[in-house]
């Protein structure tokens, strides 16, 4: 009995010392993300060529991925293309996954961003990422992902998937401007409009994700 | 400056932050090592530098695939860091511009992977000297002297053995279209090099687009059938006959602007037996076809035209020859030749109507379909019927591909904004030879259809000229069948790429001498008695240009020192020349030194090209911008800025000028074929028709005795992760395309066979192992295997990779069309194993591709 009481003390003075730390999301002066013509979009990968190129990643990790979608029966068929890197989330779920945190969000443009230097390629990140973000490299045991060529964006440039983009579908800009339809640019076309989310594609509640879409007619949701 | 970007700019602290501390600086630091730079690596994740810390050089891709797109090299010291591409600032203009005129040139995801190809373990440094059996793949290395000089005794000793035509020149378009460096089948530097030296049989056939070169030349007088690309933005009906730009990337911004007509109300059609990514990306309306019945289904077409009385009679009447009995020339109608409309209204020899209904018992295309079609094509102005070229290699492809010419014209569709006469599609010309042009730049002795060598060699002296298409010549020679002792590969990897390798195997090993000259290793090579390391297009001084459609220039100086010992084709030519005592005409402006030293000569000849041909023919005052040379190389590019889009045939059209063919008009009925008395006599070895008809293939699916036995119709398109052969050894590109056999769900259900299973592909003439592909978008009864794939055979010759040439037929068409996509072949499950590639490395789709249903 008096173990017992001695024991729920213990624990209530625990819970009392154990302030708990909640994670305080970096709100971003402003958050850059990506557009894309799920249609338009002939699924040719010269962006992923290209950014795996930039990065110099051997076959294995790749951060941006053109992914073919198709359906119907023959011969009523469909196809589309949905091509992702990292969303750049308002709410990224890697992030507080990180034992080291290697992970951070830059403040002036909500990138998200891995320090090499603290990775230890524990690879939670690519666990809770719903989207497949965060890929690891058995090369050298780290993760990796896209950091938005933040290098060429501090040189006022796109990166390198959007400067790469032979049909002019991929393209980067203020994701608020991007769903309020006020981004001028050649991956929407006159007469599109964009959505947050499509068919298959993780719930965007879980992580707000900077990515807007022209869906395909045959991936629209309403979410 | 876009103000997007400003707005981006702007919006960014632009003080050096985390990402660069914690990336090229922060690991020294971490590592205690500060203050020692780490030298630069192709493919290293760290140290990062970025674009603005290296050293930025305009270059441009070199492959064949007929488009041209801007590289841009990011190098420290002798290394390529990384590629970039066009962003408008090269041709002196602000960040970002891309307008419809003046278009950025942007690179395709094979440009994009070129240094893991520069750099690849494949990459060829040495010359090397066969030391086991032909084709095991064993060499050691040797010095230039040695190679060349065995070359050169070899070439003596033919030459006196077997006369002049025993060398065939199998050159081919590797790194093709180059000012200066040109590998080519039929004028590049191994032809002027043989032709001088007295020993060349040429290979006259082009395997990509024989069909529809014949055709346009029979129909139009002309291959340069193509508008430029932006002419595609103005179009109101596409008919996509069998092409996939997605996939090909022809022409520099060829799909970008049909997104752009698209988005101005165009319709889409895609005739083929796949619903390609074409077809998705353009919303088209697909009507799977089957393969090989393209003429049949165009017919239909006509006949639907005529009967409702929808051609445009103005047009035929005043340009077209042949299309009806009053375009007819009088000499033809006495000598009782049909005109087209009588054969496809069912009034000429064959008594047969080509009604829809009787295409559509052909080509499996609803008579509905086809009405439906045609009415649209006959009722839209302006349409675009693109006959592309994949369904011209095919038995009798030149038919399809006349009668797409004569179905373009009886809607005149033809000489306008907005419509198309393609064919070939040629567009804008270049100037395209900055090498010595001269009385040798096409000297041949003999000159055989392309895939017919093989056979040549296996049964020589038996055999007839017909069969390997011996092209006419006017001396006693004519006729005289080569006694093949040879064969010279340049730029080239025909071994792997013609039909009915099996039979090419057997040959191979008769033969007194093959060279093989290229930059890395390929399976062609692995047959090569000698192997000659060679420069790539980052390692020499030369201009690119495309030689389909788009209207620029691209400098490529010298962005690296050659690796290993590899030389310039031209310079190992100039050499072999002065060993062999004809260097100076071989190479008029080198000494002999060149072999070491090249660069002021390369200049020198690119100089002169620039003013000699460029300055006086193109850059016209008042219409395009005067530059020198030097200023020139200084931006890298140089785009021509045109008020329209260059259409073809405008001027015969619009001006009345006549067309380059005998008669001066669009000829449906072909005045050279009518008067051709003998056609064994001549390089189409047998029977053409004067006008174009649905003739049946030997293999297709309506062969009712041969499909029992091989059910399945196999057609072999063009990949679109590599070009042809180049690029299969890039583990980034193949770890996201597999070399698989695509199949329609319900043929692979009845099989057993799923998504990701191996199966076996096979003939009479040989078998591949692939993976499968099963999907609803192929029609029933047709399978798909794309071609390119590097040959890797087990003991007993099966192919592991899934070359789809083991599988083909070395019986090219009359006109002289490959017949690549007339295959039959059956289809089955297999504990046979599949290599994607010679480096073993493993693929997977799954996370690539999934059905949603």
């Amino acid at each position: 009995m008096e173990t017992q009481q001695k024991d729920t003390a213990k624990i209530k003075e625990a819970i009392k010392r154990r302030k708990r730390v909640v994670y305080q999301p970096v709100v971003p002066d402003m958050q850059l993300g990506f557009v894309h013509h799920n249609v338009d979009c002939i699924g040719c990968r010269a962006c992923e060529m290209a950014c795996k190129d930039k990065n110099g990643l051997p076959p294995g990790p790749r951060f941006r991925r053109v992914q073919y979608v198709e359906g119907g029966t023959y011969p009523d068929v469909y196809a589309y293309k949905v091509n992702m890197s990292c969303n750049h989330c308002a709410q990224p779920a890697c992030l507080p996954t990180c034992p080291t945190g290697a992970i951070w969000k830059h403040k002036e443009n909500g990138v998200v961003d891995i320090d090499s230097t603290l990775c230890i390629g524990c690879r939670r990140c690519e666990a809770a990422c719903p989207f497949g973000a965060p890929q690891f490299d058995p090369s050298d045991g780290l993760v990796k992902k896209c950091n938005l060529c933040i290098d060429e964006l501090e040189a006022g440039r796109k990166p390198y998937c959007v400067a790469a983009c032979m049909m002019r579908v991929l393209d980067v800009g203020p994701i608020d401007q991007i769903r309020e339809g006020k981004f001028e640019s050649k991956a929407i076309g006159p007469h599109d409009t964009t959505v947050r989310a499509i068919k298959n594609l993780a719930n965007p509640n879980l992580t707000n994700p900077s990515i807007a879409f022209v869906p395909h007619s045959k991936a629209k949701v309403d979410i | 400056m876009s103000d997007t970007l400003k707005l981006l700019k702007s919006s960014l602290n632009m003080t050096r932050r985390g990402f660069l501390k914690t990336t090229a600086v922060g690991t020294a630091v971490a590592g205690g090592l500060v203050g020692k730079p780490r030298d630069a690596e192709a493919f290293a994740y760290e140290p990062y530098y970025t674009d603005d810390q290296l050293e930025t050089v305009v270059t441009s891709c070199a492959h064949n695939c007929g488009s041209r797109h801007m590289l841009v090299a990011h190098k420290k010291g002798d290394v390529i860091v990384r590629l970039s591409t066009d962003d408008g600032t090269h041709e002196g203009a602000a960040y970002g511009t891309d307008t419809e005129q003046v278009p950025q040139v942007r690179g395709c995801l094979r440009g994009r992977s070129y240094r893991a190809r520069l750099y690849s373990p494949e990459r060829l440094l040495y010359p090397m000297l066969r030391v086991g059996a032909r084709g095991e793949g064993k060499f050691k290395r040797v010095s230039w002297d040695e190679a060349l000089s065995f070359i050169a005794e070899k070439m003596m000793y033919i030459k006196n053995m077997y006369g002049p035509a025993s060398i065939v020149d199998q050159s081919y378009a590797g790194a093709s279209w180059s000012v200066l460096h040109k590998s080519d089948q039929i004028e590049g530097l191994l032809g002027r090099f043989l032709g001088i030296f007295g020993n060349r049989i040429t290979s006259w056939s082009v395997p990509s687009y024989q069909a529809t070169t014949f055709s346009s030349r029979t129909t139009f007088g002309d291959i340069k059938d193509g508008n430029e690309d932006d002419a595609y933005a103005h179009t109101k009906l596409m008919i996509m006959w069998g092409w996939n730009p997605a996939y090909t990337f022809h022409g520099g911004n060829t799909f970008y602007y049909m997104r752009l007509a698209k988005q101005r109300g165009c319709k889409f059609v895609l005739v083929d037996p796949q619903y390609t990514d074409s077809a998705a990306a353009y919303d088209a309306w697909w009507v799977p076809i089957k393969p090989n019945t393209d003429a049949a289904m165009l017919a239909g077409m006509a006949h639907y035209i005529f009967v409702n009385n929808l051609q445009d009679q103005d047009f035929i009447n005043r340009f077209t020859l042949g299309m009806d009995f009053g375009t007819m020339p009088n000499w033809a109608i006495a000598r009782g030749f049909e005109n087209f409309k009588d054969y496809i209204l069912g009034n000429g020899y064959d008594g047969t109507p080509k009604t829809p209904e009787w295409a559509a018992e052909v080509c499996g295309v609803s008579a509905d379909d086809i009405k439906k079609l045609a009415h649209m094509y006959a009722t839209t102005k302006p349409a675009a019927l693109k006959a592309s070229w994949a369904p011209g290699r095919a038995a009798f492809g030149e038919q399809y591909n006349r009668m797409a010419a004569a179905v373009q014209s009886m809607t005149g569709n033809i000489g306008m904004l907005g419509g198309c006469a393609e064919g070939v599609g040629k567009a804008w010309s270049g100037e395209g030879v900055g090498y010595p042009y001269d009385k040798y730049a096409n000297v041949w002795f003999q000159a055989i259809k392309s895939d017919c060598w093989a056979h040549c060699v296996l049964n020589y002296p038996n055999v007839k000229r017909e069969e390997i298409g011996l092209w006419e010549r006017p001396d006693p020679t004519d006729g005289q069948i080569p006694n093949i002792r040879a064969i010279w590969w340049q730029g080239s990897d025909w071994f792997n790429q013609l039909t009915n390798i099996n039979k090419e195997i057997a040959a191979v090993h008769k033969l007194d001498l093959t060279v093989c000259m290229d930059s890395t290793i390929t399976p062609t090579a692995i047959w090569a008695d000698v192997v000659l390391p060679i420069a790539t297009h980052f390692e020499r001084h030369d201009v690119a240009l495309p030689w389909y459609k788009g209207h620029y220039y691209i400098h490529r100086p010298k962005v690296i020192e050659p690796l290993g010992e590899s030389k310039t084709d031209f310079q190992v030519f100039t050499r072999l020349a002065y060993m062999l005592g004809f260097g100076p005409i071989y190479n008029p402006k080198a000494s002999p030194d060149y072999f070491e030293s090249n660069e002021n000569v390369d200049e020198a000849y690119l100089r002169d090209w620039w003013y000699n041909r460029v300055v006086p023919n193109q850059l016209i005052p008042q219409e395009q911008e005067i530059i020198e040379w030097e200023e020139f190389k200084r931006r890298g590019i140089y785009k021509f800025k045109y008020d329209h889009p260059h259409v073809a045939f405008e001027e015969e059209i619009k001006h009345g000028k006549p067309f380059p063919t005998s008669s001066g008009r669009i000829e449906i009925f072909s005045t050279e074929l009518a008067n051709i008395p003998d056609f064994t006599k001549t390089k189409y070895g047998s029977y053409i028709p004067p006008i174009p008809k649905w003739i049946e293939p030997w293999e297709y699916l309506g062969a009712k005795e041969k499909v029992k036995e091989h059910p399945f119709h196999l057609i072999t398109p063009h990949p679109r992760w590599r070009t042809h052969t180049i690029f299969n050894n890039v583990p980034q590109l193949r770890e996201v395309y597999e070399q698989e056999v695509t199949m329609n769900a319900d043929d692979a259900a009845k099989l057993g066979i799923k998504t990701g299973d191996t199966v076996e592909v096979y003939n009479n003439r040989g078998k591949v192992v692939v993976p499968a592909y099963v999907t609803e978008r192929c029609r029933p009864g047709v399978v798909v295997i794309h071609e390119g794939v590097w040959m890797d055979l087990d003991e007993n010759g099966v192919d592991r990779a899934g070359n789809p040439d083991f599988l083909t037929l070395d019986e090219p068409s009359p006109a002289g069309a490959f017949a690549y996509n007339t295959i039959l072949v059956n289809v089955g499950k297999t504990d046979l194993v599949h290599r994607p590639g010679w480096d073993k490395l493993a693929t997977a789709r799954s996370h690539v591709f999934r059905r949603d249903t």
